[in-house]
């Protein structure tokens, strides 16, 4: 009918009208952003004085700063530590879930999952009591244990004081906290595989494990694919859990606690390092996205 | 043969869930009594596991001495407000997307929409709250309302069920009995739209009752606070007052627990929809 696209354009104005709003606010607080911190990583500004341009200065000065090698490896140890046992607890979970012979599978679902509509910084205080050296409940049910089995007898622990615990103790809390939200998803997963596979597996005399193997591990696939990806990011941006179990402190123990999270919010918004923090968060950001893909290539390679 | 033993087994496993479940459950139980403890029986050895005698001036406390009440207000008008304006956004523009399949240039917008999910947050903190100064907007209730409000993933959500929801002779009888697009956007649309509304709400009141590091950014004078914020501030007084925190923290605490409690499968639903799909 030849009509241009200008004409097109109008008639779906309302089209463009409806999807105006989500482009406003992304352009004032997505796109400018981006766009601004992009240019603030090559800069040293503090928010008040002249902005001066460094060029690579920040990012070379990143390689050299120790506090955020160590804020990286703090990261990566407790991500270690955590998401594990996480994964599996929550496999195990979903998996006694999907079953039809479990009871009471309400409740169980409630109890795993109510960690997660919890306010971090009220899990972060009530661990930091259980967790208390001389008068927490942890130090003292160990204490138990020592006493009935001699050979088992420790020295209190000092969680949230010493350069060793402190990583165990915040990844005994994460496990706490995400594996319910995992399990959640998994069972999903696990509800969404048809029944049929498993019993055409039954006809072919296929036992537990290998249903386990050739059905519902490859079919589970792309649920640990989000899971991990989840994971990954939920941990390098890790911040309230720190920020609260050290008050706020440079994290935990001298440097053993801090994180990635936490470092970039103290370099930011307790010293005003605008500029060099921008260099850190584009770094950081650039190297999850990568780990981010080398996982999604999980999803699609065949088994 | 293997029936009683496979019975057996499976009574079995019921053993160790349950143990699991109790720990998972335990803090929950420890917050509550800490709650109507005074600050020595929070800390004595051997620990209360009921408290003895039970302090209920606490709650009278943590309401007169700090500004729990009024962070209360300010966590609902947030949650409220950012939800509100999230959810209109985002299923406008997800209808939108899903029901003008011939507007010029819609599948690359739509692209763009998502391409815009990968950018990190972490790079967003600073220019955001430099934006926000600029607009003057800082230590105002716009700055926790607005900013995260555009969001792909609702609008990818809602364009989703949208299209497998919405079925256009509705969309084009409406238009006949002369409706403007925008009425039948809000008395044709929302209604159908109202499960997933529901599902994407849940999502959203969850991350912004819970935030602590953006209300800590933005909110600057003790009348803004969030309720994270005011338990959190609490910390930093000489001699904690641990029994106040606790009793804050069940305030705190309780809003969305109780609501967990009661809506279950609607909270699960949406926590998977959202996050399967997307």
């Amino acid at each position: 009918m030849g009509r241009g696209l200008c004409w097109r354009v109008w008639a779906h104005r309302h089209f463009y009208v409806f999807i105006s709003p989500f482009f406003l606010l992304f352009a004032v607080f997505g796109l400018y952003p981006l766009l601004f911190s992009f240019y603030l990583s090559f800069t040293q500004w503090d928010g008040l004085t002249e902005m001066t341009w460094v060029g690579l200065g920040n990012f070379r000065n990143l390689v050299h700063d120790e506090l955020f090698l160590a804020s990286l490896w703090n990261t990566l140890v407790i991500g270690v530590l955590y998401i594990p046992p996480m994964f599996l607890g929550a496999f195990v979970f979903a998996l006694a879930l999907n079953t039809g012979w479990l009871k009471l599978r309400g409740i169980f679902r409630a109890a795993f999952f109510m960690p997660c509509v919890t306010p971090m910084v009220v899990v972060a205080i009530v661990f930091s009591l259980i967790y208390s050296e001389d008068s927490g409940l942890l130090n003292y049910a160990l204490g138990k244990v020592g006493e009935i089995f001699p050979p088992l007898r420790i020295e209190p622990i000092a969680w949230l004081t010493s350069d060793r615990w402190f990583k165990p103790a915040v990844a005994l809390l994460l496990v706490w906290r995400w594996t319910g939200y995992n399990m959640v998803l998994m069972l999903a997963g696990l509800q969404g595989i048809s029944t049929e596979y498993y019993e055409a597996a039954r006809i072919d005399g296929a036992g537990v494990f290998q249903r386990m193997w050739h059905i519902t591990l490859p079919l589970m696939r792309p649920v640990f694919v989000f899971c991990a990806i989840m994971s990954l990011i939920g941990t390098v941006y890790m911040f309230d859990e720190i920020f609260v179990m050290t008050q706020g402190g440079l994290g935990g123990p001298g440097v053993s606690g801090i994180n990635f999270g936490l470092y970039l919010f103290n370099t930011s918004f307790a010293d005003f390092k605008f500029g060099y923090a921008s260099s850190m968060a584009y770094t950081l950001s650039f190297f999850v996205f990568l780990a981010s893909l080398l996982i999604l290539r999980l999803r699609k390679s065949e088994t | 043969m293997g029936g009683w033993k496979r019975y057996g087994m499976r009574l079995l496993a019921h053993v160790p869930m349950a143990g699991l479940g109790g720990l998972f459950v335990f803090p929950f139980y420890w917050l509550f009594i800490s709650a109507f403890k005074d600050r020595d029986q929070i800390f004595k050895l051997p620990p209360e596991f009921l408290p003895d005698p039970w302090i209920l001036e606490n709650f009278a406390r943590v309401f007169r001495e700090t500004h729990v009440i009024g962070a209360f207000v300010n966590s609902v008008v947030i949650a409220g407000g950012h939800v509100a304006f999230a959810l209109f956004l985002c299923s406008l523009a997800g209808y939108a997307f899903a029901k003008f399949p011939r507007a010029p240039g819609r599948d690359k917008l739509f692209a763009f929409v998502l391409a815009t999910m990968m950018i990190p947050g972490a790079v967003l903190l600073i220019p955001v709250f430099a934006v926000l100064c600029k607009l003057h907007a800082v230590n105002t209730y716009w700055a926790m309302i607005v900013p995260g409000a555009a969001s792909a993933f609702g609008i990818f959500w809602m364009r989703q069920y949208a299209s497998e929801n919405v079925h256009n002779d509705l969309l084009d009888a409406a238009r006949i009995d002369g409706c403007s697009e925008f009425q039948i956007y809000w008395r044709v649309v929302v209604p159908i739209l109202k499960p997933a509304l529901a599902a994407l709400g849940i999502v959203l009141v969850i991350g912004i009752w819970n935030n602590l590091m953006w209300a800590f950014i933005v909110l600057r004078t003790e009348s803004m606070y969030t309720l994270p914020l005011v338990i959190y501030l609490l910390q930093g007084e000489q001699r904690i007052p641990f029994e106040l925190i606790m009793a804050g923290s069940v305030v705190a605490t309780l809003p969305l627990l109780v609501a967990f409690l009661a809506f279950q499968k609607n909270f699960i639903e949406g926590i998977t929809a959202g996050s399967i799909k997307g």
